[in-house]
């Protein structure tokens, strides 16, 4: 991953031309970096741009690289926003360093995770990841809470919010531990859940706790 | 548990060689096991200190006696509940002891998640996969012999109830092996490990197992360590315990579970296998009708109606009336009357044995005639509810509404229990987690559970006026119930405990598993209970003979005659209502019969004696369980508030000129 100045205008590139803007004025005018000219003659020398008269054309090497970093920057609003809940004026600045710093890996999962969301909270376009193609079919979140499946379902737990040890302690001797394969039976007049050949009647804030992923992801079995 | 430490090791031989200890899961058939193992005769006691109970007999094979003992089961062995603190300390305390392992194969992940820490006991340990038969139907398959390489002991399928590879079980008994499997942990927990386990003792089990359980910050094994350990070493493994638990942001208990578990499945991976499922069994279609939302009711409607036929109606009626009717009115009471008499000259003792509240003629008349055939038949009805796997399918539809009064669906099993005998389920309240739970239930029980003795009386006095009049007694106390129970929740302090609960294949119960059980439940019955009616009954007595009745009745009387609108001669009614409630329901019986009840003032003495304490032998069980102050304030609240609902009751149908 280049350097962060790099980073910046390339995403900032991304941005304008989706407003149809690619005058070399108007780039500077927004870029912050007070060098912008300089990281772009750079930038025009590795190949990512071309500098023509006044305007600045992401080539092919620059326009992916600028992609991948507005995809990072966007998937990371959009999990700070939906997931963790955060307030509106930490977010832009917060997705601003995520950016930065998520490996192709971590970024694929944020995505599945969040179920290949199309915009960022700001309405903007997220740039389709190869993940996003691969499983076409797969619109819903693969992480949702054990209430959020339906009767009948299968889930492989990925976490369980551990609101008391003990709790927490009593699932695991149970067989309830992130990875387990667990079917929701019911969820009226109790939830009734199997893990294995287990078969549990659980409070409805133990399921809230749980959560999964939908289907089954069995581990060497 | 101050003080068992040394002699605790030799409690439970009497002369026995070794001691062969069954642990396992829940549900696994441990029992059947048991049952083969000892046949003959067993007992049922509590563990020293604690309300659990552990069942032991003999066995003698191979020339040697062993004494066996059924612990109840478990889930895991960093205790987090009463059952698996009492199974540890029984496994850190007994010496000589072999340790068979029940495990139920179709749940094989979870039972060896108990092996692995048996294991790091390194006791000699026999696993027993019971129930192949149904992981077989269920495509399940088990290299046995694989996973006894793997653990280094012996791993022995069998079908307990077909004594199917029993045979097997019973000779490798007598040759155990110490499990050579080690469960390798972080680096952080290994090297914690070492150093603690440097700084005990020698005991029965593995230092490094106690070890581990003390990085695990098992509180319940405090008196064990002021026991042995000096202060400065419980405070060093304190600090060592505490700087490990710095580096993980889970609890350490929970981390070396989960790194357990990790080896588990490593293991599972190895010898557990499924094949496609062979289609949903009719077991399994019952089990879903059972707790549907809407299928689920008339399958409990039903239940409850042929618990009724059999309880209420065969037990309460027919064996009662030959048992208190022929037995005892026409031979046992007429034959001790003149043994008495004959016996002993003292006019004051022969009416404390054979009196009017004599302590045959009443209070054990009253505990074998009357209440033993109505438990006795509940304990069949609800011992084929246990086992069929109906009750906590019943505990699953009813959760959300005992949540309301500050309950889960556990507590159904002793609410059920009380329309059979409330002293009983104030004793049973004992499943419950908390003490929270535990209070409210029994205050509940004592208020508002009329129990079957007392059902009867009240049904056959409603039956004889409206339906209305019916509805109206069964709301009042309904509504005090849920009422009671909601207010009370919020008030009594501490807090309710996590609804988990497992669910048990539906099974047909084995004959004579049931026999054993209902035989246990009633030899308990007479050693705990019958003692409190004899009790109760010279309470009565000395009351009597104090004439301390007398006062009471006209202290009472502004009570049932202002408040509640009734004669003055129900006032008699009553104050037996203090004593036993059924007592007083059968006494305003009598004042009905005699026409000197209105249909208002019928249901108006009803609904008040419904919510009297159900008996004196119930207080004793209350103070028992729950401390004197605890049963003092209860009966302080309840005697009162009957009173008050009762009155209550009397001016809203004058106000509102119902008539019933």
């Amino acid at each position: 991953m280049g350097n962060e100045a790099t980073d910046e205008l390339l995403e900032l590139l991304w941005i304008l031309r989706e407003e149809g803007e690619d005058r070399l004025t108007e780039v500077l005018q927004a870029a912050e970096a007070a060098n912008a000219e300089e990281t772009l003659r750079n930038m025009a020398r590795e190949g990512l741009i071309n500098l023509r008269s006044d305007r600045v054309i992401l080539r092919q090497e620059g326009k992916k690289r600028a992609e991948e970093i507005v995809r990072r920057h966007r998937l990371a609003e959009r999990l700070l926003w939906e997931v963790l809940e955060l307030e509106q004026r930490y977010i832009h600045p917060e997705a601003c360093r995520f950016e930065h710093i998520l490996s192709p890996e971590v970024t694929e999962s944020i995505c599945t995770l969040l179920g290949h969301p199309h915009i960022c909270p700001h309405g903007k376009p997220i740039p389709r990841g190869e993940c996003c193609t691969k499983f076409k079919t797969e619109v819903k979140p693969l992480v949702v809470r054990l209430i959020d499946l339906e009767a009948g379902e299968e889930g492989t737990i990925t976490f369980i919010v551990p609101r008391s040890h003990s709790r927490l302690d009593r699932l695991l001797a149970l067989g309830i531990t992130p990875g387990s394969v667990v079917k929701l039976h019911q969820k009226r007049p109790s939830y009734v859940i199997q893990v294995g050949e287990t078969e549990l009647a659980v409070d409805d804030e133990i399921a809230h706790d749980i959560y999964v992923k939908r289907g089954i992801e069995r581990k060497g079995q | 548990m101050h003080g068992h430490g040394a002699r605790g090791g030799h409690r439970f031989r009497k002369g026995a060689d070794r001691a062969i200890v069954l642990v396992g899961n829940p549900n696994v058939g441990k029992s059947v096991v048991f049952g083969l193992l000892t046949g003959q005769y067993v007992t049922v006691s509590n563990y020293p200190g604690t309300t659990v109970e552990i069942a032991q007999g003999t066995t003698g094979f191979h020339g040697s006696r062993s004494v066996v003992i059924d612990m109840p089961g478990i889930n895991s062995l960093i205790p987090m509940s009463e059952d698996e603190r009492v199974t540890r300390d029984i496994l850190l305390k007994e010496r000589s002891q072999v340790v068979l392992q029940v495990a139920d194969a179709k749940n094989l992940r979870r039972a060896l998640l108990i092996t692995l820490q048996l294991a790091e006991m390194e006791l000699p340990l026999i696993l027993d996969l019971n129930m192949t038969d149904e992981a077989r139907s269920r495509g399940i398959s088990i290299d046995s012999r694989r996973l006894s390489d793997i653990l280094g002991i012996e791993a022995i399928p069998t079908v307990a109830t077909r004594r199917e590879g029993t045979d097997r079980l019973v000779k490798e008994l007598s040759n155990p092996r110490v499990s050579k499997y080690t469960v390798k942990y972080d680096r952080r927990i290994e090297e914690a490990v070492g150093k603690i386990a440097e700084l005990l003792p020698e005991q029965p089990i593995s230092r490094r197992s106690l070890a581990l359980m003390l990085l695990a910050g098992d509180t319940s094994l405090v008196p064990w360590l002021k026991a042995y350990l000096r202060e400065d070493i419980i405070t060093k493994i304190d600090q060592i315990r505490q700087a490990v638990q710095a580096h993980y942001p889970d609890r350490l208990s929970y981390v070396i579970n989960q790194q357990r578990m990790e080896a588990v499945d490593s293991i599972m991976k190895e010898v557990y296998s499924v094949t496609d499922k062979t289609g949903t069994s009719l077991a399994a279609h019952l089990s879903r009708w059972s707790m549907h939302p809407v299928g689920g009711i008339p399958i409990l409607l039903g239940v409850l109606y042929l618990v009724y036929k059999f309880v209420g109606e065969f037990g309460a009626g027919t064996a009662v009336d030959f048992l208190e009717g022929v037995i005892f009115g026409r031979y046992l009471n007429p034959w001790s009357v003149r043994l008495v008499e004959y016996l002993v000259p003292i006019s004051i003792v022969r009416d404390l044995l054979v009196g009017e509240y004599g302590l045959i003629t009443m209070g054990l008349t009253y505990a074998v005639a009357i209440v033993l055939p109505i438990v006795g038949t509940f304990f069949v009805a609800f011992g084929l509810l246990e086992d069929s796997g109906y009750l906590p399918r019943l505990a699953t539809m009813v959760n959300r509404l005992f949540k309301i009064i500050g309950l889960n669906g556990k507590a159904v099993l002793p609410m059920v229990l009380g329309l059979g005998c409330d002293t009983m389920a104030t004793l049973t309240t004992r499943i419950l987690e908390t003490a929270k739970e535990r209070i409210l239930v029994t205050l509940l029980l004592a208020l508002a559970i009329p129990c079957s003795a007392q059902l009867g009386v009240v049904l056959g006095m409603l039956g004889t006026l409206s339906l209305r009049a019916a509805l109206v007694w069964a709301g009042v106390v309904l509504g005090v119930l849920l009422a009671v129970g909601f207010l009370s929740s919020r008030f009594i302090p501490g807090r309710g405990s996590d609804f988990i609960l497992e669910l048990p294949p539906i099974r047909i119960p084995q004959f004579s598993n049931m026999l054993l059980k209902t035989a246990a439940r009633i030899e308990w019955y007479l050693k705990e209970v019958v003692p409190l009616f004899l009790l109760g009954t010279a309470v009565l007595f000395a009351f009597d003979k104090l004439q301390l009745l007398d006062i009471i009745r006209k202290a009472a009387s502004p009570v049932i005659v202002g408040l509640l609108g009734l004669p003055i001669q129900a006032t008699e009614a009553f104050l037996l209502g203090f004593l036993r409630r059924d007592y007083g329901a059968a006494g305003l019986f009598m004042l009905a019969k005699a026409g000197q009840l209105n249909p208002n003032q019928t249901v108006v003495s009803l609904v008040t004696i419904t919510l009297f304490v159900p008996c004196i032998a119930n207080f004793f069980m209350i103070i028992k369980e729950r401390g004197l102050k605890t049963a003092l304030g209860m009966v302080g609240f309840i005697f009162p508030f009957a009173f008050l609902v009762g009155g209550l009751l009397n001016i809203a149908l004058k106000y509102l000129g119902v008539s019933l």
